[in-house]
């Protein structure tokens, strides 16, 4: 993940607390409105379930949509919006609880069929299903999706870039706007009109995953041409959701209404709605006061609640009833930087794992409903999560006598000076870095603290080796949710020294152990769960080991469930957060 | 930007003669212009007072941050956990013995603290920024008002699209592509040297336009006609003759320019391209206190009240100096 | 009077000139000449993983690796007959005038200003009618009234007036107002045709807090203004020819006196319209100055250019209207 609200999957807090939740609400499907509601029923259940239509759902937001070109977004919110208006190949069951985890066909009729080399992966579409102008979907369109999607750079810089990455390009095909001529493109074949196949260049186990990405839905090639293609194509989706977009004005709102030609067999969506209304570029607290006083039912940035809100929600028994506190599938982490003197020296790493203060950094999160303070890799929401604490500091709070012993090994026994980075318009990150600054020069670590803007934070600024060394960035505030909800997706783009390219790399501490980057390429070829599952474990605990990551917390939202909200429920799927594409209001 | 320019009306400055009569009434014996300044400014009460407040203020800069601890000391013991707010205290302020004014949230760091080592930066930054004004806007103003013609017409226009620019986006603009490291200095320290440059650079027309015209009827005085025809030359007759009589405009606009760069630098704070946490400054932290006033309003109220009584104090001591120093603005 | 009035274009467009050729050697000059290279500058603007394709695209896209002065020639080519913008396989005529287009929603900027200004000015105009009216009025009794109780305490609350900064008044307004007191509810800025009613509502306690300050200034300096002028030796003369004392202050007084705060009201308003940052920013209003903040904070270059162009020009029409109106009312000025 490069960005926050980017893509994150998280199961349910497993165990224990998921245990806790369904006894204190007695069971997933009880019928009502707000009055019976409790906390942290959403993250179990579907609350308010209803059949009950019409009206208008207003939807705030305080940025903006990377895009509504579900060709060319990245952040978790998004792809969640973009349910709304467009059906990926496969996609995450629309139940309660940590069953939405579960990849489920969408405009497929079935799972992906992996050949045995797992090199070929076919798809069949569900017949009948039409565009909202009334055409129906065809494998072509799904082709030229993903051909415009991944192989456009100069175009769509937005989106991930997965299918470029994993499937074969024997003629260096350029994308749909340098060579409209589809045969050229043969990383997708489409031998049928109901018939998508993939053929990758590696065998990838966990392809079904790649298929939930927005960027499967299909987009006709007629629409996206001329003025109205390309970038403009945002502005112009062809919808194949419940809605359709009527408008979108960037940093002002988006407008969807009821699509007539959806397919109402998708068993995935709900058409309730009337109409949607997002409006953006409102003001935080803005947001947060709206969903409570009634003029507006939820806020689709998908963060959560901020300060003053998490206050009069968290204090108030009838707010508190209507708020959940997910996991969010987010780790808050620091890297250290393994290319940065004197972090070269593994005992300097593991000097400042014993010395900060993830206590501060919690508060700086929000407190404990901000997040719970972690010290693995992979967040407990993972199937793979295993735990461990090699480097225990008294909860948390720090351990300057075992930091010394370390800086002591590492010939450093006075401490040094070194740099830490956070995105600027993150003031949580900020207090989270002043947090780490006061617990290092406890132990005579001097940190000067740095900013830099979020976009191309990972690009030009973490993310490039050179960039890092010049700066001196020994220190860097990062979050990270997976792509999709595997050991793989969480770990692979943070870990893999494979990852490492140029600029533009998420495995920002520069991890180059070829023992790891030997256990990624393996994994991908098992094709039974739980043993992948036991790779990835073994890679969190070589990281650890490594002490090139130091992680903070295993992040959690507070949302206000506004009860006039009809099936309303966390989808593991997208971050944790409120499942847009069932949403009604009740009467 | 605009410089204040009037006064309170106060009774006691408001009398200029009748002061000037008392004064010469008791003693026969000469005064200088600054003695009969000073003796008006002492009857000044309010601006006495302003004055007084001034000192207190610069001392509190100089010896504050070492009698005050940390400013950037976590209490996160002090903050509850769940709320993320401080536990206790007059509305969640976090104020006892040991924090008089609270604790900041989210960390807990001491409010005391953070506003004295504040003023620091503030008066630092404010009282730099003016004297590189007042350098430029003297120099200029003296050269383009002495030496008039096409030299005047330039100074004068460069001087109208300098009051032209929109200053404030500008400091934005600047701040915002300025690189992080620059000149051997970098962070904090090339931040507080570039603010004091902007802040600086753009606000010396003020002053330059009021000695342009100070020069401009000084020129035409006796006293330097008498000068240059004992045959003085420009350098003697600007530094020797021009600029002892250009003092007290000069001290009477630096000090109320000072109240006006505070409130810049803490503005420039505010938006967040200013002095770079966790370095504490008190616009800084209403920058932090706006998203969270609602539940701690304590953290938006004292570093306002802090940036308050300071340039009020500076306003009060310029009024009344500028009333003292300058017969006519008293008439 | 017409050669005048030309004259007075003739500088405003040479002053114009000046800040955009200023303002884009800030936006583009000095990111290089402080070591940034153009790789640096083209990965902010990509999302995803950096490729060489991918940056070669964005330089193509921003231009970034053109000469400074053949971007300044287009830039002002675009205002004066627009240009061609590529967008992968599209091409988008951006007419004249054309401002370039916004590097990370691809809106044009022109579009941008036109969405905001309406927020800036009403908040501007609002409250510049509000300070003017009430500084002037306050300024004026308190000089006529001088030593009163009326000036003392008008003059002191001036006094606090300058002296309190504009985002802590915001602030502390919208605290005891909105949420203490729940007089009003937070300011939401609504459209005026959309319903004049909530967005004069939304728009007090913005007008309230802006004009104060202002109101505190201008007080002051009318004051100092009146007091001056009425000491003058033809205003002796005018009461000495017996005119009615309320004709001596208006027709005389007044009017010497208010002239150096026209002036200055020309150029606040000019400043102002092209953002009223800190205003917009405490009242989270999204206007021009929030869109320039965004744009300094997002490197979206064409953004805070126009932004600050629309403000130069701004201050430079504002400028050319009082001078304007000197001329019409002193036929003096026309000829210094």
């Amino acid at each position: 993940m490069r960005r926050t609200t980017r893509r994150g999957i998280a199961v349910l807090a497993t165990g224990v607390s998921a245990a806790l939740v369904l006894a204190a609400c007695g069971g997933g499907d009880d019928e009502g409105g707000g009055g019976s509601a409790t906390f942290n029923q959403g993250n179990t259940s579907i609350v308010n379930p209803s059949d009950s239509k019409g009206g208008t759902l207003r939807m705030l937001r305080t940025g903006d949509f990377d895009s509504t070109d579900p060709g060319n977004m990245y952040y978790a919110t998004a792809w969640n919006f973009s349910r709304l208006y467009a059906r990926s190949l496969l996609t995450f069951k629309s139940v309660g609880g940590q069953g939405n985890l579960e990849i489920t066909p969408d405009l497929a009729s079935g799972l992906g069929q992996p050949s045995a080399d797992l090199k070929t992966w076919t798809y069949k579409l569900r017949p009948g299903v039409k565009f909202s102008d009334g055409t129906p979907v065809t494998s072509k369109d799904v082709k030229y999706a993903i051909a415009r999607s991944n192989y456009s750079p100069e175009v769509m810089e937005k989106g991930p870039v997965y299918f470029r990455q994993y499937l074969s390009n024997p003629n260096k095909y350029k994308g749909p706007y340098k060579d409209p001529n589809l045969d050229n493109f043969k990383g997708v074949e489409t031998p049928d009109d109901q018939t998508v196949v993939f053929k990758l260049s590696q065998p990838f186990a966990e392809f079904d995953y790649l298929a939930t990405i927005p960027q499967t839905a299909p987009v006709p090639q007629a629409a996206d041409a001329g003025a109205k293609g390309g970038v403009n194509y945002a502005k112009g989706v062809v919808s194949t959701g419940p809605y359709k977009l009527d408008s979108y004005e960037p940093g002002k709102s988006i407008k969807l209404s009821k699509n007539p030609n959806w397919d109402a067999s998708d068993t995935n969506r709900k058409q309730l709605l009337d109409n949607i209304e997002v409006q953006l570029g409102v003001a935080p607290d803005e947001v947060d006061n709206r969903q409570m006083d009634g003029s507006a039912e939820i806020d689709v940035a998908g963060n959560g609640v901020n300060a003053a809100a998490r206050s009069k929600l968290l204090s108030d028994p009838e707010l508190k009833k209507n708020a959940d506190n997910p996991n969010s599938g987010f780790l808050w982490y620091t890297a250290i930087s393994r290319q940065v003197e004197p972090f070269t020296n593994k005992d300097c790493r593991i000097a400042v794992q014993y010395a900060v203060d993830k206590t501060g950094y919690q508060n700086a999160y929000g407190g404990t409903t901000g997040g719970d303070i972690a010290s693995t890799v992979m967040p407990p929401s993972l199937k793979a999560h295993q735990k461990f604490d090699l480097y225990p500091n008294n909860n948390g709070k720090g351990d300057p006598v075992k930091a010394k012993e370390h800086l002591a090994k590492c010939g450093k026994p006075n401490g040094f000076t070194t740099n830490i980075s956070y995105r600027t318009e993150r003031p949580k990150e900020k207090a989270a870095a002043e947090s780490i600054k006061a617990s290092l020069e406890k132990v005579g670590i001097k940190v000067n603290i740095k900013n830099y803007p979020e976009d191309g934070y990972t690009g030009g600024v973490v993310g490039d080796p050179k960039f890092v060394q010049k700066n001196q960035l020994g220190l860097m505030i990062y979050g990270w949710a997976a792509d999709f909800p595997s050991g793989f997706g969480f770990l692979q783009q943070i870990t893999d020294p494979g990852a490492l390219k140029g600029t533009g790399s998420s495995n920002i501490s520069h991890i180059d152990l070829p023992d790891i980057a030997k256990k990624f390429q393996d994994v991908v070829q098992l094709k039974d769960e739980a043993e992948r599952n036991k790779v990835y474990q073994e890679i969190d605990k070589a990281v650890m080991e490594d002490a090139s990551i130091i992680p903070m917390l295993y992040a959690k939202n507070l949302y206000y469930r506004n009860p006039k909200m009809t099936n309303v429920f966390i989808n593991y799927g997208y971050s944790g957060m409120i499942d847009y594409a069932n949403l009604g209001l009740a009467k | 930007m605009t410089a204040p320019i009037e006064t309170t009306g106060s009774e006691a400055q408001a009398q200029p003669e009748a002061v000037l009569a008392g004064i010469e009434r008791k003693a026969i014996q000469g005064r200088s212009l600054g003695q009969i300044a000073w003796l008006r400014l002492k009857r000044d009460k309010v601006a006495m007072g302003g004055g007084i407040l001034v000192v207190l203020l610069i001392l509190m800069a100089i010896v504050g941050p070492f009698l005050v601890g940390d400013p950037n000391q976590p209490h996160n013991d002090l903050i509850d956990p769940m709320l993320s707010r401080p536990k206790t205290g007059f509305m969640h302020s976090g104020m006892s013995a040991d924090h008089w004014l609270g604790v900041d949230l989210p960390a807990g760091r001491d409010m005391l603290s953070r506003i004295v080592n504040g003023a620091k930066y503030s008066l630092l930054i404010s009282f730099l920024a003016t004297m590189l004004a007042v350098v430029l806007g003297v120099v200029f103003g003296v050269i383009a008002g002495y030496f008039g013609g096409w030299v005047d017409t330039l100074i004068a226009r460069t001087m109208d699209i300098f009051l032209a620019f929109p200053l404030l986006l500008f400091a934005i603009a600047l701040v915002g592509v300025f690189p992080n490291s620059a000149f051997g200095l970098e962070g904090n320290g090339l931040r507080v040297a570039f603010l004091i440059f902007v802040i600086g650079f753009f606000s010396w027309p003020y002053i330059g336009r009021i000695i342009r015209g100070q020069t401009l009827s000084l020129r035409e005085r006796e006293f330097v006609d008498a000068a240059r025809s004992m045959g003085a030359r420009a350098p003697y007759i600007l530094f020797r003759e021009l600029l002892p009589n250009l003092w007290a405009p000069i001290l009477v606009y630096a000090t109320l320019m000072i109240p006006t760069n505070i409130i810049f630098e803490a503005s420039l704070s505010f938006l967040g391209v200013g002095i770079i946490p966790p370095t504490p400054s008190w616009g800084g932290m209403l920058n932090e206190a706006k998203e969270v006033y609602e539940i701690a309003p304590h953290f938006m109220f004292f570093p306002g009240m802090a940036i308050f009584i300071t340039v009020l104090a500076f306003n009060l001591f310029g009024d009344g100096l500028r009333d003292a120093l300058d017969p006519r603005s008293s008439r | 009077m017409i050669r005048y009035i030309i004259r007075r274009l003739l500088v405003a467009v040479l002053l114009l000139a000046i800040i955009s050729l200023v303002t884009f050697g800030i936006f583009f000059l000095l990111p290089k000449l402080a070591g940034q290279s153009t790789d640096d500058l083209a990965a902010r603007y990509l999302g995803r993983e950096v490729t060489p394709e991918g940056l070669a695209g964005v330089k193509a896209k921003l231009g970034l690796e053109d000469p400074f002065l053949v971007r300044y020639w287009e830039f002002i080519q675009g205002i004066f007959v627009g240009t061609d913008y590529k967008f992968g396989t599209s091409v988008t005529h951006c007419p004249a005038p054309c401002l370039g287009y916004s590097y990370r929603t691809n809106e044009p900027v022109m579009d941008l200003l036109l969405d905001r200004a309406p927020v800036t000015f009403s908040i501007a105009l609002g409250a510049a009618i509000l300070w003017l009216v009430a500084g002037v009025a306050i300024g004026v009794v308190s000089a006529l009234k001088r030593g009163s109780f009326f000036d003392r305490a008008a003059m002191s609350v001036a006094l606090a007036g300058v002296s309190l900064p504009m985002f802590f008044t915001g602030l502390v307004s919208i605290w005891l107002v909105c949420r203490q007191l729940k007089l009003l509810p937070t300011p939401r800025y609504h459209e005026f045709f959309d319903n004049p009613a909530l967005w004069a509502q939304a728009l007090i306690l913005p007008w309230i807090t802006l004009a104060f300050l202002y109101a505190a200034m201008y007080a002051r300096l009318t004051r100092a203004g009146m007091l001056e002028t009425m000491g003058e030796d033809y205003i002796r003369t005018a009461r000495a020819k017996g005119l009615p004392e309320r004709s001596v202050i208006t027709r005389h007084g007044l009017r010497s006196a208010l002239t150096p705060i026209i002036t200055i009201f020309g150029l606040d308003i000019g400043l102002l319209l092209g953002g009223a940052v800190i205003t917009e920013t405490t009242f989270s209003f999204a206007g021009l100055g929030q869109l320039m903040l965004q744009g300094i904070t997002r490197s979206d270059l064409p953004v805070a250019l126009g932004v600050t162009m629309a403000t130069g020009l701004f201050v430079i029409i504002a400028n050319l209207v009082v001078d304007i109106l000197y001329a019409v009312a002193d036929p003096r000025v026309r000829l210094a």
